[in-house]
């Protein structure tokens, strides 16, 4: 918006939680973040990765919701769920191929990024982006990337779904896009082997 | 109508407006034409009855082209 | 035809709560435009019921009332009766020694009753300065749109009877 866009680069995320902290200072959700920030394995490596809502094209939790509650505007912005409709059902936080919606059951609502709706639509720095300081989280012209090796992508597959998003991911050079089968990660192959005759 | 750009998207509201227009002034003209002929036919005369009810007939064919023209706005702005 | 029909791919519910707020602006005129058009259906279809009942009306008939005596009301005199039923409201004026005229005392133009007026020789409405011929009711000027419905008078054994009601202009 505004010739910004929004770029997340997880290898330089180094976990210092600032956007998690920058997120819970909005006064609109105060105290609660709407970052989900990922140990990605924490006992054997330090990695770690922030993700905020993708604000897809098609959004698959708006699709799932029951209540009609999540709106996808104008400029693309995929908004938090609408107070009076929300009915806490959980359909869009299994729904989200990303795992990005929260549910918090003593509100009876779901909370995601907004992308600081209320900064970005007057041409302000989400609050992540801003204090992010290795700028894993980034909001910026796409001109003012040209100096990174990693390229933006926006596109990924889920299996046979393809998503394309508005936030862009950075890969490596050469990668048009990004792959996920949760097949993939699952470790049936074990009982897959154990169940084959000796 | 999320994909197209504002200009197509606002010029396509405003044909609906207009078309929406007309068909509530043809409304208007179609009540007089059912009012006026209903109360000459009570007091006994059905001479406007007849002519009456051809043009109410014809505004309708017209609010149903207008309807198929909205529609076919909405249509246009769906392929994303 | 798109009044009935969905005008895109999608099932209707997906259209008509879509997740984007740019089409449920649409959607709303498209119902409201499918409203109206509606709307103009049944006033056809109301335009149709009437023309059904003018083909389906039988021709009405009116009973024998005696009004009144000949000699009764002095020439240019008023009597006022009622026919064919007490609600109707006439009024029968001796315009000349051997001529009686009655004609149905409800203006045509919003039911006012109206008088004779001698001076003038026509029959009035107070209301918006409506004027009927004395002769065949018809209107002289003001809102009225049609004339007077002439009320039958026939001489029978000195008296005055109506026999029936004429609409004049009938289609």
């Amino acid at each position: 918006m505004h010739g910004y866009e929004f770029y997340i680069d997880p290898s330089r995320c180094i976990g210092c939680q600032s956007c998690v902290k920058a997120c819970e200072e909005c006064e609109t959700h105060r105290g609660k973040s709407m970052i989900n920030f990922d140990f990605i394995e924490r006992g054997s490596t330090t990695a770690t990765a922030a993700y905020v809502c993708w604000h897809c094209d098609e959004p698959t939790c708006a699709m799932a919701c029951p209540a009609d509650a999540i709106k996808k505007g104008d400029d693309g912005i995929v908004q938090s769920s609408l107070k009076p409709r929300c009915i806490g059902c959980s359909n869009c936080v299994l729904a989200c191929p990303f795992g990005i919606p929260k549910i918090f059951p003593e509100l009876e609502q779901m909370m995601k990024c907004d992308m600081c709706y209320d900064r970005t639509s007057i041409g302000k720095r989400p609050l992540c982006a801003t204090v992010c300081p290795s700028q894993a989280l980034s909001y910026v012209r796409p001109e003012e990337l040209a100096r990174r090796r990693e390229k933006p992508t926006n596109v990924f597959y889920f299996g046979k779904q393809k998503i394309t998003t508005r936030v862009h991911m950075m890969t490596p050079p050469g990668t048009d896009t990004v792959s996920l089968d949760v097949l993939d990660y699952m470790w049936e192959e074990k009982y897959v082997a154990a169940a084959q005759p000796e | 109508m999320a994909n197209l750009e504002p200009t197509k998207q606002r010029r396509g509201l405003v044909a609906i407006d207009g078309a929406m227009a007309l068909i509530a002034i043809l409304l208007i003209v179609q009540i007089w034409l059912l009012s006026a002929p209903l109360e000459a036919f009570l007091a006994g005369h059905s001479g406007p009855v007849i002519p009456a009810a051809i043009f109410s007939g014809l505004l309708f064919f017209a609010c149903v082209t207008l309807n198929a023209f909205v529609a076919r706005i909405d249509r246009s702005s769906k392929e994303r | 035809m798109s009044l009935l029909h969905n005008p895109s791919k999608d099932p209707l519910w997906k259209d008509e709560f879509s997740v984007f707020t740019s089409d449920e602006r649409y959607v709303t005129r498209r119902q409201f435009t499918k409203f109206l058009t509606l709307a103009s259906l049944g006033m056809f279809v109301g335009n149709l019921w009437i023309v059904l009942k003018s083909y389906l009306a039988k021709k009405p008939t009116y009973p024998i009332a005696e009004v009144a005596s000949l000699g009764e009301v002095p020439v240019r005199g008023v009597k006022l009766f009622s026919y064919p039923t007490p609600q109707d409201n006439c009024i029968m004026v001796r315009t000349a020694e051997y001529e009686y005229v009655a004609y149905s005392q409800k203006c045509t133009h919003l039911s006012c009753a109206v008088y004779y007026s001698a001076k003038n020789d026509r029959l009035e409405c107070p209301c918006h300065q409506g004027f009927f011929s004395i002769k065949d009711g018809s209107v002289l000027q003001g809102p009225p749109p049609r004339p007077l419905p002439q009320i039958v008078l026939e001489r029978e054994a000195g008296k005055l009877i109506a026999t029936g009601v004429r609409v004049s202009g009938n289609g």
